[in-house]
């Protein structure tokens, strides 16, 4: 007997399907690969087509105390941005999805208003009411700027988790004997964890390569790394804009992947 | 294991201060007694079963459970098992977790958590997959899980809210004769949510037919069946006949009508639809005056099952019509 072969008819949504999603990869990936490019340049300008490898422009990065003071600085807000915006976020999200507050969605659009609000206009606003209260510009006023703006991320993946959330899980384990604190420690805690995590990975980030609210919230010499990488490139255009950029990118980067194995991610969130 | 007779007395629940989920209902279900609250989604069961749970207050009325006023105690207070429709395992933590969970919070010492869990788990036959999650178990396998869980407290009282909704028929099934004999080895007070009527017949002590949130009948499985209070109880559980004689409506199964030949009968009509199911024919016979009965031909016997546009009398012993209110 001879097997029946059908041919698969040529499907022209599916090939439209991988070439749009083909053309978005490259579109997000090739600005990352240009910069590679540029950081393993020896050229003493960007320019193209390199001409060589070589680990110059990292040297210059690492060697140079403003870039390191500048990293430092950036990981420590946004490692301090991550904690309070987790904590910030986290509970807001928890009143918005369960307590009984009048007024819940102006409150939650209110809550996520810093994301429609121009990040310059917040800067440019706490600037003004630093200024007012005359506090200055201390860092913890800066990381507060920053939560500010990185509490909303927060928010909306907790939220998001929370609106999924079975509460009869909660309530089998209020008859089986837990009091309430037991309930929200036990479980429900549990269960939203991943979602406020990754919304912390957003926070870190938004900190990290805050620009705009940072501009006008830092001192001279306690600038973050992204305020001396836009101060640096005004006067030089060489590789180690681009070697710094790429220090950031893998730093991001490993953030997400340690968080990932931490808490798995992806198996609650969808980002 | 002990346990516990409940009753709910002059129960009402309202909710956003307009829909009445439950209507003063008072209800007796005895110590170790299988009890169903049956009736249409939205009749008011759940809702008494989550105020039995504590996870709603009544407006007004008592629960009683073993005798005690258990209105205002919190739900972790009140040492009872429940079972949901959708078993709300706990997900990040494995089987074993699960069916400790109870005996963790009761503060039972680890060696005896061991012991007793472990016995849990062969009661349900469960037995070598203590450490899987939830999400790596089968939907019947799960559900063993939430028993084992809700049951290893030695609850008095279990509250069971549709635990065997999402199963297929087989297991399902297989689930109902297993539920049923644990219940009686255990002696547990089992209260059982459910809308599907055969369900509540087979495994039942007792059943509260509910509807709009009041109580329209209890009584055994054969009571509701055979002598249903009210047209609402006839025409909920099983297939019914109502028939208007002297303006009382009386209620008559389908298996109590006998198929006879045309002149002589009580009714003469034509056959006009056939539903064969198995072990019987649901018969669908339109009357000369227009109305339609509907008549179960079993297959015990040899003659071939009628079929659409037979002439048929139907006929019917007056004993076997059960008078209905309402």
């Amino acid at each position: 007997m001879k097997a029946v072969l059908n041919k698969r008819p040529f499907d022209a949504g599916h090939a439209a399907y991988v070439t749009l999603n083909g053309l978005l990869l490259v579109f997000l990936l090739a600005p990352i690969a240009i910069v590679l490019v540029f950081a393993l340049n020896p050229m003493p300008y960007i320019s193209f087509p390199p001409v060589g490898v070589s680990l110059r422009w990292f040297e210059k990065f690492f060697a140079s105390a403003e870039f390191m003071n500048a990293l430092w600085l950036s990981l420590w807000i946004a490692g301090c941005v991550l904690v309070l915006s987790i904590l910030i976020g986290g509970g807001c999200a928890l009143a918005l999805a369960r307590g009984s507050l009048p007024g819940r969605p102006f409150l939650t659009a209110f809550f996520m208003s810093p994301l429609m609000l121009p990040a310059i206009l917040t800067g440019l606003a706490l600037f003004q009411a630093y200024l007012l209260a005359g506090i200055g510009r201390p860092v913890w006023g800066l990381i507060l700027a920053h939560t500010l703006v990185a509490v909303p991320y927060v928010i909306r993946t907790t939220l998001a988790v929370l609106h999924n959330f079975d509460r009869r899980i909660e309530e089998a384990a209020a008859v089986l004997g837990a009091s309430p604190v037991r309930v929200f420690f036990e479980v429900t805690l549990p269960l939203i964890r991943p979602g406020v995590f990754a919304g912390g990975v957003f926070a870190f980030i938004v900190s990290f390569d805050q620009f705009p609210v940072s501009l006008f919230l830092v001192v001279p010499k306690g600038e973050t790394l992204p305020v001396v990488l836009f101060n640096y490139m005004k006067f030089d255009l060489d590789g180690a804009i681009a070697a710094a950029s790429m220090v950031s990118i893998l730093l991001a980067l490993s953030v997400v992947l340690v968080l990932e194995r931490l808490i798995g991610l992806k198996a609650y969130v969808k980002l | 294991m002990t346990s516990a007779a409940i009753r709910l007395e002059q129960v009402t629940k309202t909710f956003d201060g307009r829909v009445v989920a439950v209507d003063a209902i008072t209800l007796d279900i005895a110590a170790g007694e299988f009890f169903s609250l049956l009736g249409p989604s939205g009749c008011g069961k759940t809702t008494s079963l989550r105020m039995i749970a504590g996870f709603e207050h009544p407006d007004s009325g008592r629960v009683y459970v073993g005798g005690r006023d258990i209105t205002d105690v919190p739900v972790h207070r009140r040492d009872m098992g429940m079972v949901f429709q959708s078993y709300a395992l706990f997900p990040h933590r494995t089987v074993v977790e699960n069916v400790a969970f109870g005996l963790r919070m009761r503060e039972v010492p680890r060696a005896d958590i061991e012991r007793r869990v472990a016995a849990a788990l062969a009661q349900v036959a469960l037995t070598g997959l203590e450490d899987r999650k939830p999400s790596q178990l089968s939907g019947g396998q799960q559900q063993r899980v939430a028993l084992a869980r809700a049951l290893v407290v030695e609850p008095p009282v279990l509250l069971c809210d549709e635990p065997l909704g999402a199963l297929d028929r087989k297991l399902r099934q297989q689930m109902q004769f297993e539920l049923k004999e644990l219940q009686k080895r255990l002696g547990v007070t089992l209260v059982f949510v459910t809308h599907d009527q055969e369900e509540a017949l087979a495994m039942s002590d007792r059943i509260a037919v509910m509807n709009k949130g009041r109580v329209e009948q209890v009584g055994s499985p054969a009571e509701i069946y055979e002598q249903p209070r009210t047209r609402f109880v006839a025409d909920f559980i099983g297939e019914i006949n109502i028939l208007d004689e002297a303006g009382t409506a009386r209620a008559l199964r389908p298996e109590k009508i006998r198929l006879v030949t045309p002149d002589g009968a009580r009714v003469a009509g034509r056959v006009e639809t056939a539903n064969y199911l198995g072990g019987s024919t649901l018969l669908r016979v339109r009357a000369s005056d227009g109305s339609s009965m509907l008549v179960r031909e079993t297959h015990a016997g040899e003659r071939a099952s009628r079929t659409p546009g037979d002439l048929v009398g139907l006929t019917w012993s007056d004993q076997d019509t059960v008078a209905l209110e309402g």
